[in-house]
């Protein structure tokens, strides 16, 4: 791998986690149409990837530290008074936690049966296609609803116990590489009243806890003896995977403020389908 | 409730033991420890501990 190629992946990483268009998806595709020829399984590249993921989980961290400090004091408060108040970060917190039960338990034992997937871009390009298709459906469904005037949004911290649940299981969609973790989980934030601000907040900081625990669990790659050759490709690739994570999620999180998912449901259509028809003429493998 | 969640812990800690030592095989690919599936049930062992909790103190806020 060249440095080039690291930082594009880094830059590519940092942006497709956050961005609704699936980075398991675009770490495919990608390097596919470029004939970068990586062995997705080699450990140097793996102790890489790691560091790009810990990178976009620290962004993460970084852009939502204010909540995240609240979210932690409310949970261990509520933990140690020993019952739930009122307190919407609280009721927050605790959604959070019943958000990641779903997708942890997942993608523990879903993790390795769903790698079969990566070596297909036909497959991987279809997935994509659907990605923008239930984009589309989520908007449309959200907008008739809205339209009807049954289904006013509501806050983040008025979600019922059993939608955060939900929320969390639509998330784990996305270990199917071309299915996006926030597009999954904003549509599904949105079929269940939130707006488009706070279903991605709520999106992205589910997805912060997945990604920490998920790369975190990982670090001891990032000092196997084959991964010295890329220590400085991935401590580099780290933080331009960290600074790309941060820009996207300030740009996601104000985009969301007026507009929605359909610009990333458009994007992936068309991706995906340019995809599609290179890897069945087999121009791309 | 607070029995299912007592008996839930338990259950979750006995099995996030047996996959930490490697007795547990279920849904993985390889054999020996499994550290994250040990993890994953600690933690909801210790979540069925906060129920428990819960259940012990009375609630300010009714379960929407």
């Amino acid at each position: 791998m060249t440095w080039l190629q690291a930082m594009l992946l880094a830059v590519l990483q940092g942006a497709s986690e956050l961005f609704p268009i699936s980075s398991l998806g675009h770490t495919v595709l990608v390097p596919s149409l470029l004939r970068w020829r990586f062995d997705r399984s080699d450990p140097t590249f793996l102790s890489f990837v790691v560091a790009l993921h810990l990178g976009t989980a620290v962004a993460l961290i970084v852009y939502y530290w204010a909540d995240w400090v609240r979210i932690v004091g409310k949970l261990s408060a509520s933990v140690v008074r020993g019952n739930l108040s009122d307190d919407p970060d609280e009721k927050v917190a605790w959604l959070l936690v019943i958000g990641t039960v779903p997708v942890a338990l997942l993608g523990v034992f879903l993790e390795k049966p769903v790698r079969a997937f990566f070596g297909s871009t036909a497959l991987v390009a279809i997935f994509l296609i659907a990605n923008a298709l239930v984009m589309f459906a989520g908007e449309a469904l959200r907008k008739r609803a809205a339209g009807a005037g049954t289904q006013a949004a509501r806050p983040l911290s008025r979600l019922p116990w059993p939608d955060g649940a939900k929320i969390g299981l639509a998330q784990a969609a996305a270990l199917l590489p071309g299915i996006s973790r926030s597009g999954s989980s904003i549509v599904a934030g949105l079929l269940l009243r939130l707006d488009h601000e706070d279903a991605a907040r709520y999106s992205f900081l589910l997805a912060t806890p997945v990604i920490f625990a998920a790369s975190a669990l990982e670090i001891p790659k990032l000092f196997a003896p084959e991964a010295a050759t890329v220590l400085g490709q991935a401590a580099v690739g780290a933080v331009v995977a960290a600074l790309t994570a941060y820009a996207s999620v300030a740009f996601l999180t104000r985009w969301f403020h007026s507009h929605d998912l359909r610009p990333f449901g458009w994007y992936c259509l068309v991706f995906g389908l340019l995809c599609l028809a290179l890897s069945l003429t087999k121009v791309i493998s | 409730m607070k029995a299912i969640a007592l008996v839930l812990a338990v259950i979750f800690f006995v099995v996030a033991i047996l996959y930490g030592v490697g007795i547990l095989q279920i849904g993985t690919h390889e054999a020996g420890p499994h550290v994250k599936h040990a993890l994953l049930f600690a933690i909801l062992g210790a979540l069925s501990l906060v129920w428990i909790r819960f259940q012990s103190k009375p609630t300010n806020a009714s379960l929407r």
